[in-house]
């Protein structure tokens, strides 16, 4: 036992976790904190990402959470620097993604009296963490610290918040780390029933048309050997949601695309004819089923969760699983059988064929007219090979992010899914980068969520963290565009929007950066941007009323897909 | 059809729970009818007793909901006929004269679980439990006599 401050024992508990980065922003309530930082810092036990924004650290720390599986750490101040990490809280319960987030507290005398920068953080955070827990004692940090990132990263992974009174930063105690903690209350069931993975496995034996709806949840339990061989042996096609994407070989035969409303034709067309969906891992978000009642008419589900109370959450669930993807998948193949399905899945490869002549095709190769946003990325996973980490912001370039880079990388797209938070994208590739520097991190932005956290470029320049920044440039709110085009008789309402010389920025940030306004020389803007050795920055001006199809229109059943 | 349904929770005593769970209820927008909070004898935890007016696939989907807070260690869901409830209320009724006194006196008397509890010169204090279904009947006994305060307890209850 050694005798700690609260805010040693903070640093200390955080080594403890094997934690070696923390995203933070100093101020009064977390002077303490801070100060005990520095002599960590100096030796090198630990690491301090100073951003630009305290929203910034929610979402790098979210970016380090999804690639590590461990949680990723912030720092706050009390007030305001606490109530900036809400929208990045939000986002990672939302996205189920492991994230601790440290807040100081004004001394736990004047809580509750409006003292200066005080803001009651666990009232305002309790709908968006898994849990939270207010420390007004030192020596309650050792046990909470535990339990925190315990929470966090098993279960169902989720956002937790510490909030430390700035007494207890100071206090003296005798410091022990608990080596084990068994919580009452929360104890996640892991493996699956066998009895519902017999029922599984029979309503799969005997199915015409089975279809695996895969999601997150294959990434988080590293079930992507698992997925395959499930797959394989019963022969069924594999559609992914926007966070399942990167889970199953995009160019296998059986993979029959991505879900959801801006997602690939066939899997929405063809999910409505499917006789048994296995899904796993995710949580038929309303992006995903369109209209839910006339979502998987023709199928008995069986549904695979580690939540309970996603099963019949949305869809009724014939044969609902609570588990963990990985030991209910390994369970399921041990049962089913070796199964052929060709006729189903040429189905598939119909309505595959069908999107890549009416869009594949004229999307990703145009000869004339402006650069398409699907073209400008299809060219950059060419030039890469698709061996990137992909960080998307939220509008017209996520989903085509998400539809026209060639994954390669298991787990290799991040984006804000549940939240649609924009400005989720710079701040996320931060936390991608430094948890994964020996890979290629590229950030795909629009022109309006790129500059919702712009100031993050300060952070990577300081970091010298070489993410390449790739901005699609339509002068539109473009999504939003986009609807307004669809569904409001083209009236543009407050979409347009200007933009700074975005590469003159970069520079006065000191990142290098080049802007492609023609076909002719995107491919050498892509070459320079992966050939550079730090952070670049390659705006690329696209088509300015482009939209995004094939596209569910929202209220529409999946089967009214669009592709035009 | 939407029904009455008791939901039980047993949780850990610490502070934030009741925040956590009366969120949930308002997310879903179920009224909570009553709830009652109470400490477990001799283990750390806390008892709510929530009723809740709403249909049988939303109260299993908020019970569910209710295990994805850390500190809930369990929860049942139960209609009213599995379980044995009781509310208690307490009843200012005006008596101002004396036959009123010894109506209600003798209202009192035949009522099983009630009895009076403060006499004034222009009021009884009266203490009635039971169901609610009970307590509303006595409320409506009393009303001609002029009830000046009412209150009512939420429930408690155990299982069958
Ligand atoms: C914080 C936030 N505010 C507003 C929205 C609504 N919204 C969704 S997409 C979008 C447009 C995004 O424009 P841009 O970043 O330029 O990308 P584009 O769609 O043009 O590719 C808007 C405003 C949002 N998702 N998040």
């Amino acid at each position: 036992m050694k005798k700690l401050t609260g805010s040693q024992a903070v640093i200390e508990s955080l080594l403890h976790e094997h934690v070696s980065v923390i995203f933070g922003y100093p101020g009064g309530a977390i002077m303490p904190i801070y100060d005990a930082l520095y002599d960590y810092v100096k030796s090198k036990k630990i690491r301090h990402i100073l951003v630009r924004h305290e929203q910034g650290a929610g979402h790098a720390a979210e970016g380090w959470g999804r690639v590590t599986g461990e949680p990723g750490v912030v720092f706050a101040t009390s007030g305001p620097g606490a109530t900036n990490l809400v929208t990045a809280l939000a986002d990672a319960m939302m996205d189920t993604v492991p994230i601790v987030c440290i807040t100081g507290q004004v001394h736990s005398s004047v809580i509750g009296t409006d003292a200066f920068q005080e803001a009651d953080v666990i009232g305002i955070t309790a709908p968006v963490t898994k849990w939270s827990y207010q420390i007004t004692q030192a020596q309650e940090i050792p046990f909470i610290f535990k339990k925190a990132f315990h929470i966090a990263r098993t279960g169902r992974p989720g956002p937790v918040l510490i909030d430390i009174t700035k007494d207890a930063q100071f206090a003296p105690f005798d410091f022990e780390y608990p080596s084990e903690i068994k919580l009452k209350s929360y104890n996640p069931t892991t493996q699956p029933h066998m009895k519902q993975i017999e029922l599984a496995a029979s309503l799969i034996n005997n199915s015409k048309k089975p279809l695996i709806l895969a999601g997150h949840g294959i990434h988080i339990s590293h079930a992507h050997t698992e997925l395959f061989d499930l797959a394989s042996k019963a022969d069924i096609p594999v559609a992914l949601t926007l966070h399942g994407l990167s889970s199953f070989p995009n160019d296998h035969r059986l993979y029959a695309g991505f879900l959801g409303m801006h997602g690939n034709y066939a899997p929405n067309i063809l999910s409505n004819e499917a006789d048994v969906v296995i899904a796993v891992g995710m949580r038929f978000d309303d992006r995903v089923t369109g209209r839910v009642k006339d979502f998987l008419p023709n199928a008995k589900v069986i549904h695979i969760d580690i939540d309970p109370a996603e099963l019949n959450k949305i869809i009724h669930a014939e044969v609902p699983i609570v588990a963990d993807a990985k030991p209910a998948l390994q369970a399921l193949l041990q049962h089913v059988k070796k199964q052929t399905h060709n006729q189903w899945i040429e189905q598939f490869k119909a309505a595959r064929d069908i999107e890549k002549t009416k869009i594949w095709d004229v999307e990703c190769n145009p000869t004339k007219g402006p650069i398409k946003m699907a073209e400008a990325v299809s060219r950059i996973s060419e030039a890469i090979k698709g061996k990137a980490l992909v960080v998307a912001d939220v509008g017209q370039h996520q989903m085509v992010a998400a539809r026209y880079f060639k994954f390669k990388l298991p787990n290799s797209f991040h984006s804000s899914g549940g939240m649609g938070t924009m400005g989720y994208g710079l701040p996320t590739a931060m936390g991608v980068q430094v948890a994964k520097p020996d890979q290629t991190v590229i950030s795909i932005s629009g022109d309006g969520g790129f500059q919702m956290n712009i100031q993050e470029l300060g952070t990577i320049a300081q970091e010298k963290m070489p993410i390449k920044i790739v901005i699609l440039n339509n002068g539109f709110l473009g999504m939003v565009r986009q609807w307004q085009q669809l569904f409001f008789d083209k009236r543009y309402s407050m979409v347009h929007m200007e933009s700074p010389d975005f590469v003159a920025v970069a520079k006065a940030y000191g990142i290098n950066g080049m802007k492609v306004e023609v076909r002719k020389d995107l491919d050498l803007g892509i070459k320079n941007m992966l050939e550079s050795k730090g952070p670049y920055i390659l705006e690329i001006s696209v088509e300015q009323e482009d939209n995004v199809f094939p596209m569910v229109a929202s209220g529409a059943s999946v089967s009214e897909i669009r592709l035009e | 059809m939407k029904n009455y349904y008791t939901i039980t929770a047993f949780t850990e005593n610490t502070p934030g729970v009741l925040y956590r769970i009366a969120d949930l209820f308002l997310r879903r927008k179920i009224n909570i009818e009553s709830l009652t909070v109470s400490e477990v004898k001799n283990e750390d935890q806390s008892r709510f007793t929530i009723v809740v007016f709403a249909q049988a696939d939303m109260v299993e989907k908020i019970t569910k909901q209710l295990y994805r807070i850390i500190e809930v260690v369990k929860v049942i869901d139960s209609v009213d006929t599995d379980l044995v409830a009781r509310e208690i209320a307490l009843l200012k009724v005006s008596a101002n004269k004396m036959e009123q006194r010894k109506e209600i006196e003798h209202l009192v008397s035949i009522t099983p679980f009630t009895r009076i509890i403060e006499v004034k010169k222009n009021f009884l204090i009266l203490e009635k439990t039971g169901t609610e279904k009970d307590i509303n009947d006595f409320y409506d006994l009393m009303k001609p006599f002029g009830i000046k305060e009412f209150v009512q307890s939420g429930r408690i209850a155990v299982f069958r």
